[in-house]
């Protein structure tokens, strides 16, 4: 229902930022979140930035076969 | 359980064999992910996924295609998601009225389409307003940034819809939901929360395919019980709280009304228009539109499908009348619509 | 000649300003003593077995990065002609130009017309050049006819490939489609790629060298290899298996894929060949197409089976077997 693009926050100016994905920069809006700083990881939907991204999807699957288990 | 005896998602998913287990994918790019990575075949028999009604296109009626191509008859400039563009209506649909001369452009983003209204101040240009809470703020962003910006030439023609009433509707449709990751990092996990408490149980689920294989693994699992639960597999992006700044501007331009799913009917507010203080971006009223109804395929079967009761072979226009190459219901049209996988994909072949 | 100087009809009617045109833009570039002023080119007869092809070349833009529709038609006309195991001779070219037209711009496309068949060592002979009015063609059309002879002992087609020949691409796919995007800018994406667009029979030849036992060559063009790989399945009435793995694709091109929701095996290629070829004999193909610059990135990227006939199947990265889904025309960019 909504493909996401995770991308990494290159420069932000106003709202806006240039994201990168693998070399593929785009510029989208980042006014829905706060405290977006270049380095970091959005997920971005139709050329906004809908969450930021906290983890690898690695390191997240285990701790949810974590859990699990627990 | 002790380390040596723990399996791998994918273990888990193959030697299931608890109950039998209905598992719907809610979100249409989680089913479109699911064929691409081949994960129907990781599943023992008793474990049936059923692909739901979370793509914007395959549930926008025909008579929003209808809808829009009336604007473009009469001189809106459409702008788009290229998913709408070969999606029938009643009679064409934006492809077709785009070769006879309707003005259709394809934009990857609504904020892109308030750039093309101000490069364009003589052309009256509508955005057609799809998708679910994922897809609401950036239309609501655009419709904002052109009201800032003085525009008159740029406004929604909406058909969004919203989760809570259709998982409502389709309770009884599967044991466990996969739900749909890219909704929730907007409106938060609560809903789930809640759903527990109704007995309806769900997994969040992310779309890589580490994320996509430890959901559904998570799902048989917990599943098996039979106890109602909620698990977030999607943390990473998904917080509880949803994102509020994206909730609350929803909250600022829309209110939620009565809407037709296309195949399930009308779900009881279940859908989003603006509000009149924003009247002025709502196309409907910019331009004065009639009541439009529209008249889908009386064989197409796509609103079965949507609900998990039969599969898109079942359907007699399937492969036969409606591929991807000339759908004839949405289902088809979508990269991400249940029929559209199903064909694509070769069905049951592999 | 001077940047602000246009193409005009009258350039177009035949008379002497044609003739300035043809003077001042083709004939030194092109020059050569099989290309005169007569009615048509007199050549040698090629021997043995001659191949032959044509093709029409639109594009917007009409420059790009990596080339331009000069380039392109060369490269196009060539590349058909190196895939029936043939090298290349002789070629012929139409123009319809746009009134309006600059004029630098038309030289910058026959000096890249004219060093490309030089790099092939392919002659054109022949040419001719028409202006429309304006509206009624975009910016330049360019037309190619090409002549070849073919290589004794090699005889590709599409309908030879066996199960278990080995499935080779001379490269990463998609750049050319992807480089056009970017192009048109459309949806305000920005990277660095290239067009792939290049002049491949020096690779035919090297192979060739090798071994004269492959199957079929294909250029993937406007479908892309995705395309390639079903119109080869239908004609040898054979199944395809991928290794997703392997099939090689830019890393910006594959970002700029995931942004939009596109398949770089539907991605046009202009420098790509798919060669199939038996298995015994493709890692030294292969081999022999990374010595040559212009599939220096070549693959084996999968296999030919008796299974699953017409069908394109992909292993995918987490093991499991799914379809490559059949190619649908329009590429639209989707945000579900």
């Amino acid at each position: 229902m909504c493909v996401g693009l995770s991308a990494k926050v290159v420069r932000i100016q106003d709202g806006t930022a240039i994201v990168d994905a693998s070399g593929a920069r785009r510029d989208v809006s980042v006014a829905l979140l706060d405290e977006i700083e270049p380095g970091d990881y959005v997920m971005v939907h139709a050329g906004i930035a809908i969450a930021k991204i906290t983890d690898e999807d690695e390191h997240e699957t285990d701790e949810v076969l974590e859990a699990l288990y627990a | 359980m002790s380390d040596a005896t723990r399996l791998t998602p994918a273990q888990i998913l193959a030697s299931y064999d608890g109950r039998p287990l209905r598992i719907m994918e809610v979100c249409g790019t989680h089913t479109h992910e699911i064929f691409r990575l081949g994960i129907r075949k990781m599943f023992p028999a008793q474990v049936e996924l059923i692909s739901g009604p979370g793509c914007p296109v395959c549930v926008t009626p025909v008579g929003f295609i209808d809808e829009a191509i009336w604007l473009a008859e009469h001189g809106a400039t459409i702008t788009t998601f290229g998913d709408l563009v070969r999606v029938p209506g009643t009679s064409g649909s934006l492809a077709t009225a785009r070769a006879a001369g309707a003005r259709v452009q394809v934009v990857y983003s609504p904020l892109d389409a308030v750039d093309y209204a101000r490069e364009h101040t003589d052309e009256q240009v509508v955005f057609l307003s799809v998708g679910f809470e994922t897809t609401v703020p950036a239309s609501c962003l655009a419709a904002k940034q052109a009201l800032d910006e003085g525009l008159t030439n740029f406004s929604l023609l909406t058909a969004n819809k919203t989760m809570p009433n259709a998982y409502a509707a389709l309770r009884d449709s599967a044991d466990v939901f996969l739900y749909p990751g890219h909704v929730h990092a907007i409106i938060g996990t609560a809903l789930c929360e809640d759903l527990v408490a109704q007995g309806v149980s769900g997994v969040l689920a992310g779309f890589t395919a580490k994320e996509l294989v430890t959901a559904l693994a998570v799902a048989v699992a917990k599943g098996a019980t039979g106890e109602p639960f909620f698990v977030n597999a999607y943390p990473r992006v998904v917080r509880p709280e949803g994102t509020p700044q994206a909730v609350a501007l929803i909250d600022e331009l829309m209110e939620p009304c009565d809407t037709e799913w296309r195949g399930l009917g009308v779900i009881p507010q279940s859908g989003l228009k603006l509000r009149d203080k924003f009247a002025a971006v709502d196309a409907r009223r910019v331009f004065n539109m009639p009541a439009i109804e529209g008249r889908a395929n009386p064989a197409c079967r796509c609103g079965e499908i949507l609900r998990g009761s039969c599969k898109p072979s079942d359907c007699p226009l399937f492969g036969r009348v409606c591929t991807p190459q000339h759908p004839v219901g949405a289902c088809m049209v979508s990269g991400e619509g249940a029929c559209s996988a199903y064909y694509q994909y070769g069905g049951d072949m592999l | 000649m001077s940047a602000a100087e246009k193409v005009t009809l009258a350039m177009g009617a035949g008379g002497k300003q044609t003739s300035e045109l043809i003077e001042r833009v083709f004939a030194q570039r092109f020059a050569s003593p099989l290309l005169t002023a007569d009615d048509a080119a007199v050549l040698d007869a090629p021997h043995g077995k001659m191949a032959m092809s044509t093709d029409g070349f639109i594009v917007s833009p009409s420059f790009f990065a990596g080339g331009n529709i000069g380039k392109l038609s060369i490269c196009g006309t060539v590349n058909d002609l190196a895939c029936m195991g043939a090298r290349p001779l002789y070629l012929t070219c139409a123009f319809v130009i746009e009134e309006g037209y600059p004029l630098d711009k038309l030289e910058q496309i026959a000096d890249a017309m004219a060093a490309t068949a030089a790099e092939v060592g392919v002659t054109l002979v022949a040419g001719d050049t028409k202006v429309a009015g304006r509206g009624q063609v975009d910016g330049v059309f360019i037309t190619t006819t090409g002549v070849g002879e073919l290589v004794e002992g090699a005889a590709p087609e599409g309908s030879k490939a066996a199960p278990g020949d080995a499935i080779i691409v001379t490269g990463d796919v998609g750049r050319h489609g992807c480089t056009i995007l970017l192009e048109r800018d459309d949806f305000g994406i920005e990277a660095d790629v290239t067009s792939d667009c290049a002049p491949l029979w020096a690779s035919v030849e090297a192979m060739f060298d090798v071994t004269h036992d492959v199957h079929v060559i294909r250029d993937a063009t406007r479908g892309g290899v995705g395309t390639v790989l079903y119109e080869i399945a239908g004609q040898s009435d054979v199944g395809v298996v991928l290794d997703a793995a392997a099939i090689p694709v830019d890393p910006a091109v594959g970002g700029v894929c995931r942004m939009l929701g596109l398949e770089p095996l539907y991605l046009a290629c202009e420098g790509r060949l798919v060669i199939i070829a038996p298995k015994d004999v493709a890692p030294a193909i292969v081999e022999a197409l990374r010595a040559c610059p212009y599939s220096a990135g070549a693959a084996i990227i999968g296999e030919v089976t008796a299974e699953r006939p017409g069908w394109v199947v992909l292993n995918t990265e987490i093991g499991t077997q799914t379809l490559l889904p059949q190619p649908t025309g329009e590429l639209l960019p989707r945000i579900c």
